[in-house]
């Protein structure tokens, strides 16, 4: 870039200094031609002090100013360089959290969606297993039941066949006992005997 | 312990023979038959009262006093087995006489010679019922036959016969209470 000032700034100063040599009769004749051409014509008294004055500024500025600005440019070319290379680099930052980011949120969508899947399988698994309990207990309640009212029902008729079957034998009793005659009584007695089995156990 | 048992079954043995000789000379076969119906009361009254079978045989109480207790107890019994059942008492033995009771019994079939069957009616006997039971028990065991007889209404008909525990039960009451328990086991019936 200083490289390049400099040679402009040469190039412009050399063609200033040409347009001078090439034109002077021009200069001259307007100083002949007063009224005319030298109206525009500068006056070389003043003109020989201004383009050396004005040569010393091209040197100055050429030696410090130029520099300086250009040394300005470097740096702001720099700067601005870095801050494109800095903006570069955010952005694939960015980009790369970004796209970490929307990976993360992809597998904790997943993940959520998995342990939905995964609550609603041992939602089913509680529901159904609740559901086979509480009939297994109903059917067992209904099974205990069932043989409770069966043996009060068994226990119900043998109570009723204990008290017919005591009835009927009191009943017996006392006939036997009233309308027996003790004739009655002894020949029961001979025909027990007679049908009875040996003492001897034979 | 075997020494024990020995020494219990002798002393059962001679409290039995000395029985069976005191009633046998008092009152002969019929004081001894006596003194057995009388035991088998008394046998009978002692497992009914547990109190009066653990005061007959309780150490806490004097000889004496055990020996009052018989007196005092039975006294309508027979002098002999009164006698015996104090001593037994005074020793803390009486809870032998059950031993003593099947010794005496087996006395009566070796010295008399004789087999007493227990005849329980409930109507009294008459002599042709006694023949008969008698021919009876002389045809099964081969010896006399003395009947012991008693009258419990409560069997309300036939007849109850014992030899020695050998039983043969032809009562209506046992009758009846086989019935009663064919009745109440049978299911037949039973569901609705």
């Amino acid at each position: 870039m200083k490289t390049r000032a400099k040679k402009a700034t040469a190039q412009v100063a050399l063609g200033a200094l040409a347009f001078n040599a090439a034109f002077p009769a021009l200069a001259f004749a307007s100083e002949e031609e007063s009224g005319g051409i030298s109206a525009i014509l500068p006056d070389m008294a003043e003109f020989i002090p201004m383009l050396i004055a004005f040569i010393i500024l091209w040197v100055i500025l050429a030696k410090f100013g130029w520099p300086m600005f250009a040394g300005m440019l470097e740096k702001r070319e720099s700067t601005i360089r870095e801050a494109l290379k800095k903006s570069e680099e955010a952005q694939i930052e960015s980009e790369r959290v970004l796209a970490e980011y929307q990976k993360q949120l992809a597998d904790a969508k997943a993940q959520s969606a998995q342990i939905v899947a995964d609550a609603r399988a041992v939602g089913e698994a509680v529901k159904a297993d609740i559901t086979a309990q509480a009939q297994s207990e109903a059917a067992d309640m209904i099974a205990k039941a069932k043989a409770a009212i069966e043996a009060e029902k068994k226990q119900a008729v043998a109570d009723l066949q204990a008290t017919v079957a005591d009835t009927s034998v009191d009943v017996a009793a006392r006939l036997i006992g009233e309308d027996l005659t003790e004739g009655e009584h002894r020949a029961i007695i001979e025909r027990y005997v007679k049908e009875a089995g040996s003492f001897n156990g034979n | 312990m075997a020494t024990n048992r020995l020494v219990v079954k002798e002393e059962v043995a001679v409290y039995a023979s000395v029985l069976f000789d005191s009633a046998n000379g008092a009152g002969g076969q019929e004081a001894v038959l006596d003194v057995r119906e009388q035991m088998g009361e008394i046998i009978r009254l002692m497992r009914a009262d547990l109190q009066l079978t653990m005061s007959l045989s309780n150490p806490d109480f004097t000889p004496e006093q055990r020996k009052a207790l018989v007196e005092g107890t039975f006294g309508a019994c027979h002098l002999a087995l009164r006698e015996v059942l104090a001593v037994m008492a005074e020793r803390g033995q009486a809870d032998l006489l059950p031993r003593v009771y099947d010794a005496y019994r087996e006395l009566l079939g070796e010295k008399l010679g004789i087999c007493v069957v227990d005849v329980t009616t409930a109507v009294p006997l008459d002599d042709e019922l006694r023949q008969l039971i008698t021919k009876k028990a002389e045809a099964d065991l081969g010896k006399r036959a003395v009947l012991r007889e008693r009258i419990d209404k409560g069997i309300l008909g036939g007849i109850i016969m014992d030899v020695d525990g050998n039983y043969i039960d032809a009562s209506m009451i046992s009758q009846l209470n086989r019935a009663r328990n064919v009745l109440k086991d049978t299911t037949d019936g039973g569901e609705c």
